[in-house]
This record gives structure tokens, sequence and C-alpha cells, in this order.
């Protein structure tokens, strides 16, 4: 049954002032004052009628004005009711999971951060919290943090709470739903509950996560979910940088190509990009993205500053103009000193002729290098040779097939780190390839090719616009690559998600299949096929595929890391001591060295928590330096709906409660949208719920009452 | 210009009682409204020549009519059709009711007062004025003559007259109907608190002698108006009858019962042909004196 109590039950005393009408009332009758009058008849016929009602009335309105002041007086004692359903005496485990993730560093208009709310909201209910209670702290990007576990101390709790800040890492939100729901099912205390502040970022809200916190309620926690903002806010973000310095325009300066996203519904126009080296501004430009556009973009640098480029890895730092989300503004970068890209181009010569060589003239069409990129040419045979120190990448091009010894040598090359590009045409062997040369390299099979027909061509399509092979395209989704004729290709189909079909006809055909290190075209390079080679198009496309194909993506092989994971480094030979490793904000780490293709590979020990340069140091000088960035995955602001969470834990709940059994009880998670929705439910469920505002509106609506009662006696004459 | 100036004072009920002798404000209550009228009420009045006859001796020589004596040498009287032409009974009510006042005057000063007024007036005109005086279980008599000399027991009597008992109003007019056989005028003075088909049946009783009836019924402002502001207890002064209730609650159906309650009686008059004039103690007096004077003048 529900409890009724005051919480200040000292102004009962006052409850006498309830009766100040009645006995005004009292006085005022035995005062009334007599008037001697010519004759009565006319008053005395009135009586039984209107005065019967006058009476009713003034009856009516006594006991509205005794009533008034009896809820006035009851409001001023704080009334209190405890629900059926709350907790309100019996001491709970109640736990708090606080995401400090990247996103929580998102600025509101008040240039007030998330996590400051967050920790808002935690205090508050680490102060409801009753005696008893099990008090229990974690964070959704270091679930498992030393320091976090059961206490009674509300001045501890409230100390840890007030320590936490935004990290720079993503949230992993499963993990500390698990690591939660255990602490809590360790607890003594058969009450438990679960307070999640969030942002509700999209992306923390994997599928696994959602499964996880419908578990939490299906297995009898209650789930309060505090959300601390309801709509998207627009962030751009810098999510990727070309790990190599590039020639300028016709082989004039350097350029730095940089990927820049814009997470939101509206585009951004004028984005500026400063690139720093040390202190000294080197580089930069303005950009204007799309709503949801990811795109990359290339910044010329000052040569001037970059005069050492071909000597030094450089240390780089790209800012964006800073938005909501400051952190993912800044990208920092050590890039490997500018060289050009060496390719091995294997091509075949049929009856005497050499082929054609449109796809050497695209990467270097003066013969100089110049333009970043070195073609040797060769034939199958070349590939018996073939090692990392001849070439970075091997452009197979409308080669019927290898033998087993040139394949060999090419599936070492690439699982060395070098790139691999196969451009397919009339010639190549869709059998061989599928059967032999792919599987291992590619999951992509061949059929045969198809030809368009007489007067038809095929119409190529971005597919994903954002792709590095796509670098030198400023298109969007479906765009056409070019107006150039297309006659023929190969049917090729992937067979996993590993293989990315990057470009495709309009029919759905892949045109361009990219994986790790290697990417496939499947038509021709040549003019066999279509007029592809005279379109603007096809210097953009040869380079994007041998970009990507030297840009291996092979794990460990980035040039910079993430946050949340060890720094990493190449280095070039074996350091002669141990290798220690310094970084922002006090960092320092031991590291192991192991060796990686023909060089060594450094990685410290303990994670990096700040994204920044990390210097690794060996016999008392720099060996090697490292960029740890953001994770970008931060960087959307998308909010996932509380509905559907809730659709999802209660549907999962009362699954569960099945499986689990007689007895188990899921409970639905409730969302507590504002500080206002959280204080009231923690005074409900701690306090009981508090009725003084019920009272007093009882008391306005009484007195409105009495007014209307009141004015109706005047104005009916 | 002064007469003007004074004429609506001289007949404003508040003035008039502020002036002690009762036969100083009949004369100026009348005669200010005398000044006010543009023909002389009195022309054709009471003193018209009939004819002459032969001397006789022992007739008074003051009749003798000196001109003809005096062209022809012979003795003529001038003989007048009647000294006086109207009988008038003024019945003044004295109930206890009539001593409420809510402001300068009561009710029985203003009949009073109007009382005198009209006796002064009749006298003027060489009509007989007689007064009654009437409340329950007492009444004072004064019959009917002409002579101005008749003026101060009208006067006196008026003088003594003070509020109490309750009125059987139609057992008195009854009572006077009987007494009163010779044709005349009755001016009834009184707020007629009883029933108004009693009172219809006591001016029948009046009418049935072939007396023309004139009520002026007066009522203080705030028995019409009933404009108390407070609740309190209201004593009836006839029954002391007491009843508590709140005049703001009551003022609208108040008014619509006394409207109704004129309206009857003023039915209940038009009805018996007699003529009926609400009064109230704050309306002046030459609405009444004009009342007589038509009054009058449609029954010579």
């Amino acid at each position: 049954m529900p409890v009724f109590s005051f919480l200040n039950p000292a102004f009962l005393s006052a409850l006498p002032v309830a009766a100040i009408p009645v006995i005004i009332h009292l006085l005022s009758r035995r005062r009334l004052p007599e008037v001697r009058f010519p004759t009565t008849q006319f008053l005395r016929d009135l009586e039984p009628r209107e005065i019967r009602r006058l009476r009713l009335r003034e009856i009516l309105l006594l006991i509205l004005r005794t009533l008034a002041l009896l809820l006035i007086v009851l409001a001023l004692a704080r009334p209190s009711i405890t629900p059926r359903n709350a907790v309100t005496h019996a001491a709970a485990a109640v736990a708090i999971l606080l995401d400090d993730s990247e996103s929580m560093g998102a600025l509101d208009e008040e240039a007030r951060t998330r996590i400051e709310a967050a920790k808002e909201r935690a205090l508050a209910i680490i102060e409801a919290a009753r005696t008893g209670d099990d008090l229990f702290l974690a964070t959704t990007t270091r679930p498992d943090a030393p320091g976090s576990g059961f206490t009674n101390d509300r001045v501890r709790s409230k100390r840890a709470i007030e320590q936490i800040e935004a990290t720079a890492l993503p949230a992993r939100l499963e993990e500390a739903i698990d690591a939660v729901v255990r602490a809590l099912q360790r607890s003594r205390l058969t009450a438990r509950e679960l307070y999640v502040i969030t942002d509700l970022q999209r992306s923390n809200f994997t599928p696994e996560a959602r499964r996880a916190l419908a578990a939490a309620a299906a297995g009898g926690t209650r789930v309060y979910l505090v959300p601390l903002v309801s709509t998207r806010v627009a962030n751009h973000a810098l999510v990727d940088l070309s790990p190599e310095l590039r020639p300028g325009p016709e082989g004039r300066g350097l350029e730095l190509r940089a990927r820049l996203a814009n997470f939101a519904d509206a585009p951004s126009d004028r984005v500026a990009i400063r690139v720093r080296r040390g202190d000294a501004l080197v580089g930069g430009g303005d950009v204007n993205l799309r709503a949801g556009e990811v795109r990359w973009v290339a910044m010329p640098l000052e040569s001037r500053a970059m005069a050492d480029s071909a000597s030094a890895s450089i240390a780089l730092l790209v800012e964006a103009d800073a938005d909501a989300l400051p952190a993912d503004d800044r990208w920092y970068a050590v890039l490997g000193a500018s060289r050009r890209i060496r390719v091995l181009r294997v091509a075949e010569a049929r009856d005497g002729v050499r082929p054609p060589r449109f796809a050497s003239l695209a990467l270097d069409p003066s013969g100089d290098g110049s333009s970043g990129f070195v073609v040797e040419e060769g034939t199958p045979a070349s590939l018996l040779s073939l090692s990392p120190a001849r070439a970075d990448v091997v452009l197979l091009e409308d080669v019927a097939s290898i033998s087993g010894d040139a394949e060999a040598r090419l599936r070492a090359f690439v699982r060395d780190g070098g790139g691999l590009v196969v451009a397919l045409g009339p010639h190549a062997d869709p059998t061989y390839y599928s059967a032999r040369l792919f599987p291992g390299v590619v999951d992509l099979a061949l059929e045969g090719p198809v030809e368009s027909g007489a007067g038809a061509s095929f119409e190529l399509k971005s597919r994903m616009p954002s792709h590095a092979a796509m670098e030198g395209f400023a298109v969007g989704v479906g765009s056409p690559l070019t107006q150039s004729r297309l006659t023929g290709l190969i049917r090729g189909r992937a067979l996993s998600v590993h293989a990315e079909v990057v470009v495709q006809t309009t029919g759905g055909l892949p045109v361009l299949v990219t994986a790790p290190g290697v990417s496939v075209f499947l038509s021709s390079l040549s003019d066999d096929w279509g007029e592809l080679p005279y379109s603007g198009a096809f210097v953009p496309l040869v380079r994007g595929l041998v970009g990507h194909a030297t840009r291996a993506g092979k794990a460990g092989a980035r040039a910079d890391s993430r946050v949340g994971a060890p720094p990493a480094a190449r280095l070039a030979a074996a350091p002669t001591s141990a290798v220690l490793v310094r970084g922002p904000g006090g960092y320092a780490s031991q590291a192991s060295v192991g060796t990686e293709g023909a060089g060594f590979r450094a990685v410290a020990d303990a994670v990096a928590l700040v994204p920044g340069f990390y210097e690794f140091h060996s016999g008392g000088r720099t060996i090697a330096n490292a960029a740890v960035n953001v994770d970008p995955i931060e960087s959307d602001l998308a909010l996932v709906s509380p509905d559907s969470l809730r659709a999802g834990t209660v549907a999962t709940g009362a699954a569960g409660a099945r499986a689990a059994g007689a007895g188990a009880t899921g409970t639905a998670m409730t969302t507590l949208s504002s500080a206002t929705a959280l204080d009231v439910h923690l005074r409900d469920t701690r306090r009981g719920r508090e009725l003084w505002l019920s009272f007093l509106v009882a008391a306005a609506v009484v007195l409105a009452g009495e007014l209307m009662l009141g004015s109706a006696r005047v104005l009916k004459p | 210009m002064a007469m003007n100036e004074s004429r609506p004072r001289l007949l404003d009920p508040h003035f008039v009682s502020k002036i002690a002798k009762l036969d100083l404000t009949a004369r100026l209550v009348v005669e200010g409204f005398l000044t006010g009228l543009h023909r002389s009420p009195y022309h054709g009045f009471s003193v018209e020549f009939a004819e002459h006859r032969q001397y006789m001796p022992g007739d008074p020589l003051r009749h003798l009519d000196w001109k003809v004596l005096g062209k022809s040498d012979r003795k003529y009287i001038k003989q007048y059709e009647e000294e006086t032409n109207l009988r008038a009974s003024i019945l003044v009510d004295t109930s206890a009711s009539m001593g409420y006042g809510s402001h300068s005057i009561s009710k029985l000063d203003y009949a009073r007062q109007l009382a005198a007024a009209l006796s002064y007036l009749m006298l003027r005109q060489h009509d007989a004025v007689g007064m009654f005086a009437f409340a329950a279980g007492r009444a004072e008599q004064i019959p009917p003559r002409s002579t101005m000399g008749h003026l101060r027991p009208l006067l006196l009597l008026l003088e003594r007259l003070t509020p109490g008992g309750g009125t059987d109003f139609t057992a008195s007019l009854h009572t006077l109907a009987e007494r009163m056989t010779r044709r005349g005028l009755v001016v009834i003075l009184s707020d007629l608190l009883d029933e108004p088909e009693r009172i219809a049946q006591a001016i029948h009783h009046f009418r049935h002698h072939k007396h023309e009836v004139l009520v002026f019924h007066l009522l203080d402002p705030q028995e019409v108006s009933f404009e108390f502001s407070r609740e309190a207890v209201y004593v009836d002064l006839e029954t002391g009858e007491r009843v508590t209730t709140r005049p703001q609650e009551l003022r609208s159906d108040y008014r619509r019962r006394v409207g109704e309650w004129k309206d009857k009686l003023r039915q209940s008059c038009i009805e018996k042909r007699a003529e009926y004039v609400p009064l109230t103690t704050d309306q002046p007096y030459d609405r009444a004196l004009l009342e007589y004077l038509s009054k009058r003048a449609r029954l010579l």
C-alpha cells in the first residue's frame, strides 16, 4: 500500500488556520446590525426560495475557503506519497554507467560539454542515494578501469565523478554494460538499478550493445536511460590522411591529401583546412562539403617549408575549423619521406606487337617520375625477380595468366606489403584469375566477358565515392565517372564484404573491386573495349587504382595509430637498446620490437589515450615518430532513438524472461530525458512522490471556484 | 428671477422640513407653487355672481351693490351661487410604518407637509377641508369647513400627529366612508401597506358614496430601491417581525416585487376610478398639488 507522509510535519501545527473562515463567519453573523423597515413582507416572501439558496452558497463558500486554507497548510507541510512500485525503503545496488567517449566532449550552444551535463546527472543520482545503497560507477571507454567498484561512500563516489572528463576514446558500450551487469550481480542487494548516462550516439549503440542492454533489463535490473541530447548536432571531421606526400599538379610542389567528412544534414561551406609543421603554417585550403559527404581533398604545401621532404619523416598537424566536436578537427600525421611510387607494369606482347602504354602514360606522362610515379615495363617473366626493393606496386594489365612460380612470387610480394593492381581485358583468362590468383588475395569470382553489343556501352557509376581509389574524382554515390564508351568487361561477383565494389555499371556489374592492397579493374585499361583511355577520367582512375594498392592497408601497416591502441612505428634498423615511448599528457611506455617485412616495427606496451605525436627513443636518440589520432567512429553525432532502444528492450526482455523460466521477470527500460525528469524520478523513488504542488494546484482550483461563486453573487442582480 | 429660483426650494421637502411652523410652510409651498403656474387657478372659482334681488331689511349691508345704488338709487343685493363648491377630506395615515424615513424626513413628515399645503390651497379656493388622521385603534377627525380660519385647527392636528401602531387600513377607511355621507373629494395620504384587494374594496366604498378619491401613495426611496449594502436584520415597524437577509442578493427580486405591488395598486385604483399618485419622499410637492388641481378641474 502507498505510504502517505509529511516531510515538514511542523507546518501541520498551522492547521487551525483553516478554521479562520468559520470563525469570521460566526463573528459576522453575531454582529449583524438591525434595520427598522416599514414592512418585511417583500423580504419575507423572498426568504424561502432565495435565502435558502443563498445560505447554501454561503455554506459552500465557507467550505471552499476552509478547504483552500487546509490545502495550503498541507502543501507547506510537503505531503509525500510513496508509490507502490518504488524502492523507497529498500536499499538498492545502483550502477551508473557514464559515457565518457570522445563525443561527450561535443559543445552545446553555450560552449558546455556534454560530459559536464552527464556529471551533473550522475551527481544527482549519487546525491539521492539512500543509506545502505551500493553505488557502482563505470565509464563506457574503460569499463574495467581501476577504481570502479561498489561503495557506500557518497563522497568518494562524488569525487570519482568529478574527476571524469571526456576522453578521446570511442565508447565500448557493450563491454561496459556487461561489466556493470556483472558488478550488479555481485551485490548482495536484490534491487538493482542501472543508469546509463549517454549522448545516445548511434555508433555506440551497436546491435551487441543493444542486446546487452536488453539482457540487463530482462535480468530484473531496472534500466534507466538518461540521454543528454535530443537532436543530431552537425559536425565535420578529418577522418584520414594519405600517408605520403604527393607531387603537386604537373609535378610542381607537394600536396597532402586528407579525407574529410561532413556528418550533418546540411552542407558545410568553406571549411578552412590548415597544415602546420611545428609552429609554421605550411599549407591548407578551403573545402565545401555537401550534407553527409565524405571525400578526399588535396592541399598544396609550401615547397620551401617542405624542402627536406625527400629525406626525413615529416610530422604534420592538419587542422579544420573547430565545430561542435573539436577533437576530430585535428589530425596528426607522420609522413614518410616523399618518394616516387614504383610501378612494375606487366603486360604481354601479342603477335610481336607491344601492348599500348595508356596506363603507363597515365601514371608517368613525362617519363621522368615527376608525377610521383615511376613505371617499369615488364612481362610476366619479370615477376620471377619481383621484390619490394624493386617495386611498390605490380600492375597486371590484360595478362592471360602467369606461371606458378611467378604467382608464388607475386603472392609473397603482396604478403610483404606490396600492392597489386589487376586490370583485366579481352585476353585475361577469367578462370585462371578466379580459381588461382584471386583466392587469398581478393574475394572475387569471375565468370566471363560481357559485351554491351553494337552501338551500346556500359555506364560507369560511382558506388563508394569516398573510397581511396576514387581520390581523383569529385563524385557522389551513383554519379557517372565518364561519358566515354565502355563496351566490354569481365562479369565478376564479390564473394565477401572484404571485396568492396567501388565502381559498377548501371546494371550492377562490378567494374572496380578493391581489397586491402589490391585493386581489380574488370575491364580494359587499353582501347580494346571502348574509349576509356581517351577520357578525362582515365588518369585519375589509373592513379586511384595504384594509389589504393600502394596504401596497402594491411593490419599494422598504417602510418598512424588510433587512441585506445598502443602507438607503433616502423623502424628502418634494429634498435641498439630498449625502446622507450614518450607522448603527450605525460605518456611514457616501454616498446617491444618485432620484424615487419624488410624492416622492424616497434609497438608500445601501453595504449595511447591522447591524440598527438609519440616519440620512440632508443640509445638516447629519437629513432621514430608515430602519430595517434582519434577514432572517426565518434565523429558522427547522429542519435539513436530511445524508443527504439526501449522497444528492443521490451521485446528482448520478454523473450529473455521466457527463456529464463518461471520467476524471471523482465522490466522495461525507462527514459529520463531531462534533468527535471531525472530529479522527479529520483525524488519519487527515493523520498516518495511529493504532492505539495498538487495540493497548491488544488488550493488554486478551490480558490478559483470560490471566486466564481462569489462573483456570481455580485453579478446576478 | 428671484421668484423662479425660490419656487423649487419652497417645493423641496428637504427645505420645507426645516421650517418649523406648519402654517408658514403650507403658505410658502402653495404660494411658491402658484407663482410658478402661468394661469391663476382662482379665476371663475367659488365666487361666481348669480343674480340681483331687491334689498330686504335685515340683509347684510356688505352684500349691497353700491354701484347700482349710486347709478339708479335703487337697493339691490348681489346674490352668489354658492360660497363653496368642493368638499374635501384629507385622510392621513399615521401608522408606525409612516414614521420611516431613510433621509431627513419621514413619510409622515412628508404627508404632514403635503396635507398642510393641500389644506391651504383648498381654503384659498374656498373649498371646504376636513382632516382625518387614522391608525390602528385611534382616529382624529376635523370636519370640513371652508373658512381660512379653519386652517389653524387643521394644522394643529397635523402637528400633533405621531406615528404609531399598526394600520388596519381598510377597516379605518370603511369607517370613514360610513361617516362621510356628503359627496366630496377624498384625498388619501398613506403608504398603503395592506393587501391591494382590500384597499380596492375600501376605495369602492367611497366611490359607492359618490366620493372622488385621490390616493397619494407615499413611499420612502429606500422602500422602492432597497439600496442597503450589507447583511442585516430587518425589523418590521408595525409587526416587529425580524428577517435576516443580504440586500445585494435580493435587491433585484425585491424591486420587482415592489414594482408588481405598485402596479397592482394602480390597477385597482383605475378599476375603481380613483386617481393613484405614487410619490417618494424626495419628490417635490408640486406634483401632488398639480394632481389635486387637475382632479378638481375635472370635478367642477
